[in-house]
């Protein structure tokens, strides 16, 4: 079974969440990525030791191989541990530039620079190089040398200018948002790596048409910005700067999130036309409500939501989130519940199309057989599927500097003598995991099941 | 210098978000994209707001102005007799088609999945739709909001104690595109060593599930359900009130405490209480009502400065107007000039990432409606003037 990808590889030095993902989608797609590690504590990607979550909440010995996080962004990819403060390291990894096809990194453009890492210099040992520098705000401009996390860069390119809680006074009456809020789950990490698949796999058709390489100065500001393009036209055309109506929609209504039965338990309902209005009248069971002049027409329903929204929510929260679904569905209204990640793991259509994809852990690590979310498409000529489970630290060593490298044995007992290379994290103790119960009065979580195992489908 | 997916051409079929950005995506990259429009009304999106001067004029929808640009647009009904004669043509000459029909709902024959991929073997089709060609759902209605609650996205959004909270400006199917062009783009290359085409199957949901890397494994690996944001916490990578607006004071990044307490002002930060991950969490409320004072002093934009200068992280809420003007987007090229005969002047956000190897450019606005009718039936498939006024009046264009 060939893959899109098959004999490209990519050197994959990113950490956190961005680079990772799209080096993970890549080796999906069939290419061989090569994820360049240190097993020095202080330079580890820190998905491997700070985010979690372990199995049953426990870290264990091996802690850094145990993180579902870390094994979610990075499944599929090989492994090689090479500490860049060592010379013979650097050397080492130029040699594998040369012989690579992709290269991905995330570091600030001053770190790129001083190790010598920079577009400039990794071209002249490769040179139709296809390479994604991702920062926060890109390789120039004036904030060209400021860090930046996705959590804070969200809002930073706009999107809380959209997305806010209306306002309710002390009647109940509603108006637009003086409060900014976030998409949260670091939602610019995930547009910039959609992005920079997008860049690299565009360069690798370009290189094969021309024998060109590429170098993509990927700002996460900058990419975060241009999904904002509606609300930054409305400001060009008409001045408006911003726009927060909580769930409503600027004609529509009812257009909202409503409560159901249980411990926050939510479903959403979007009217988008009379004719799903009348098919929510008969959902509800309310044919009164059809005729009643307050919601006749656009118009009026718009004008009247406050009142509206409350005949829903009286209607919603006598049921579960999925019975509302299936009620108003069956007559053809938008509506549908609001899955948290116990839903969506269970979710019955996520499950019939073989959303999740399992794979098997190396005893080590004691996590057994896992399963992760996968990605948005399918592709009839291909079975893109993740492949392997994420490497172990160093798992590859052997195999990149002496298969792909040739470094003779003496070599790579140089680079070890001198712990530039190595398989154990050095400089660490073992985290401490948060107890859910502390969890849950922190609000992090809502709730656990202990017996999750169980409900897993099969 | 041309885009570097220049030669292809692609037809882009149905409208509204998702398929026209992954379309403009694909021309942003400088393939040739035919946007075809139903003759009565053409794209909904034409109807959709808000509009310039909040006209709601066809040629003035803003979301539509943004979404088609570098396209042509040429209006065709492929179930008429002769508007499947002239979608055969158009699809011979055709390396890619996106489309976002509900699955069941094909306007014509001609253009089921199975049936583009049986006559056109070399073609790559996306679709691209809520919930995907398959499983249970598949024909449920839904909008954006329906898709941002069913993909797990929305639980996670907003405050603990309210309800969860929408994402914005139809962000569901503007990941739904750029899903789609990767797929589309990786079926492209490797069509470039077999010669054969692919059909893809996008579902808006899976693609917006994908992003909780943290919210599934937290059920997968211990059955704990994440939450929203806690309404009790320091503050730090929340948004917090400054004097002229919000900011996102943040810890992240490798300064130490001193530099985050320093910056903010506030003597009584420099606690060793505070200096710890876990110490923050413990004396949370006592960090939250500090921070609020010290940032009431400063203003969104030179805090922001501030913290770049220091090597710190923290963020800002910007308004549309914030962007529009921004020194630093202005510096790196980012909007671009684009005319449009009847909505005017204004600029556009480009392309996100920098390319080395290719300038970006809009060289059209957006079409009118069946702008280009003339130059693709007549100049390339060789119809003449008086067919195509038979075609018009067939309704068939």
């Amino acid at each position: 079974m060939t893959l899109p990808l098959d004999g490209i590889r990519v050197v994959d030095l990113s950490r956190v969440f961005a680079m990772p993902y799209c080096g993970a989608y890549l080796a999906d797609l069939g290419a061989e990525v090569i994820k360049v590690e240190t097993h020095h504590n202080q330079f580890v990607d820190t998905t491997r030791t700070l985010n979690g979550p372990y199995p049953d909440n426990e870290p264990g010995e091996l802690y850094w191989e145990r993180a579902g996080t870390f094994h979610t962004l990075n499944h599929g990819k090989l492994s090689v541990t090479l500490d860049l403060r060592s010379a013979d390291a650097l050397d080492v990894l130029r040699q594998l530039v040369s012989v690579s096809d992709v290269v991905l990194e995330n570091f600030t453009p001053r770190v790129m620079r001083r190790f010598g890492l920079d577009y400039p210099n990794l071209k002249a040992v490769k040179p139709d190089l296809i390479m994604v520098s991702n920062t926060g705000y890109g390789h120039s401009g004036p904030w060209t040398d400021f860090g930046a996390m996705a959590t804070a860069l969200e809002p930073t390119h706009g999107t809380g200018a959209f997305t806010g809680y209306l306002d309710v006074d002390g009647d109940g009456r509603t108006s637009p948002g003086t409060a900014p809020n976030k998409i949260a789950n670091s939602y610019t990490d995930f547009l910039a790596s959609w992005t920079a698949q997008l860049a690299t796999l565009a360069s690798l058709i370009h290189r094969a048409r021309t024998g060109q390489g590429m170098w993509i100065d990927l700002a996460m500001y900058q990419v975060g910005t241009s999904f904002m393009g509606e609300g930054l036209l409305d400001f060009a055309f008409n001045g408006r700067r911003t726009r927060r109506i909580g769930n409503r929609h600027e004609t529509r209504s009812p257009h909202g999130c409503y409560p159901c039965q249980g411990k926050d338990q939510w479903v959403v309902i979007a009217v988008r036309d009379d004719d799903d209005w009348q098919a929510l009248c008969a959902g509800l069971e309310m044919p009164e409500l059809a005729g009643d002049p307050r919601f006749t027409d656009p118009v009026e329903r718009h004008g009247n939501q406050d009142e509206l929204d409350a005949i829903i929510s009286s209607w919603t929260s006598a049921r579960s989130k999925y019975e509302v679904m299936k009620a108003l569905q069956e007559v053809g209204a938008p509506a549908g519940p609001v899955l948290d990640g116990r839903d969506l793991w269970r979710d019955p259509h996520f499950r019939d199309r073989g959303y999740f994809e399992a794979v098997e852990h190396p005893p080590e690590t004691e996590l057994g057989r896992q399963e992760y979310v996968s990605r948005g498409w399918r592709m009839s000529g291909n079975d893109v599927r993740i492949g392997k489970p994420a490497p172990m630290l160093g798992e590859d060593n052997q195999w990149v500097l002496s298969g792909i490298l040739g470094l003779s044995g003496t070599e790579i007992a140089e680079l070890e003598a001198a712990d530039a290379v190595g398989q154990r994290l050095a400089g660490a103790g073992t985290p401490s995991a948060v107890p859910l119960d502390r969890q849950v009065e922190l609000g992090w979580t809502v709730d656990y099941d202990t017996d999750y195992r169980g409900r897993r489908s099969p | 210098m041309a885009g570097i997916l220049s030669g292809i051409r692609a037809l882009e079929f149905g409208g509204h978000v998702s398929a026209p950005f992954c379309a403009k995506l694909l021309a942003d990259y400088g393939a040739d994209v035919i946007k075809v429009e139903p003759p009565a009304g053409g794209d909904e999106a034409r109807r959709m707001g808000p509009f310039v001067g909040d006209d709601p004029h066809p040629d003035k929808s803003i979301p539509f102005l943004y979404l088609n640009t570098n396209k042509r647009g040429i209006t065709l009904n492929p179930s008429t007799t002769a508007g499947a004669g002239l979608l055969a043509e158009l699809l011979d000459e055709a390396d890619v088609v996106v489309e976002n029909f509900p699955p069941d709902e094909k306007p014509a024959p001609a253009l089921e999945i199975e049936s583009l991929t049986r006559t056109y073997p070399n073609l790559v089709v996306a679709s691209i739709t809520p919930f995907g060609q398959t499983g249970p759902y598949r024909n449920y209605a839904a909008t954006d909001i329906v898709a941002v609650a069913m993909s797990g996205l929305m639980y996670h959004s907003g405050d603990s104690d309210r309800e969860p909270l929408r994402n914005v400006l139809n962000q569901s199917f503007y990941v739904a595109g750029i899903n789609a062009a990767v797929a589309t783009a990786a079926a492209l290359f490797q069509r470039m060593t077999t010669g054969r085409g692919q059909s893809i199957d996008v579902s808006t949901v899976e693609c917006l599930a994908s992003h909780l890397v943290q919210a599934v494994p937290y059920y997968s690996y211990m059955g704990a359900i994440k939450g929203r944001r806690p309404v009790r916490g320091s503050g730090f990578e929340e948004l917090m009130p400054a004097r002229d607006g919000y900011v996102i004071p943040s810890v992240q990044g490798s300064q130490p405490w001193a530099t985050v307490a320093d910056l903010i002002g506030v003597p009584e930060l420099h606690d060793e209480r505070f200096a710890s991950g876990s110490g923050r969490i413990e004396y949370g409320e006592e960090i939250y009502d500090l921070l609020v004072k010290g940032l009431a002093e400063w203003d969104r934009k030179a805090l922001h400065q501030a913290s770049g200068e220091r090597r710190l992280v923290f963020g800002m809420a910007q308004d549309a107007g914030d962007l529009h003007d921004c020194p630093h987007l202005r510096e790196r090229d980012f909007f671009r000039s684009v005319n449009h005969p009847v909505a005017g002047e204004a600029d556009y956000p480009g392309l996100g990432p920098k390319l080395s190897g290719m300038e970006y450019e809009v060289y059209r606005p957006a079409p009118l409606l069946g702008q280009h009718n003339r130059e693709i039936y007549e100049d390339e498939l060789g119809r003449s003037a008086g067919e195509l006024a038979q075609l018009r009046a067939l309704g068939a264009i």
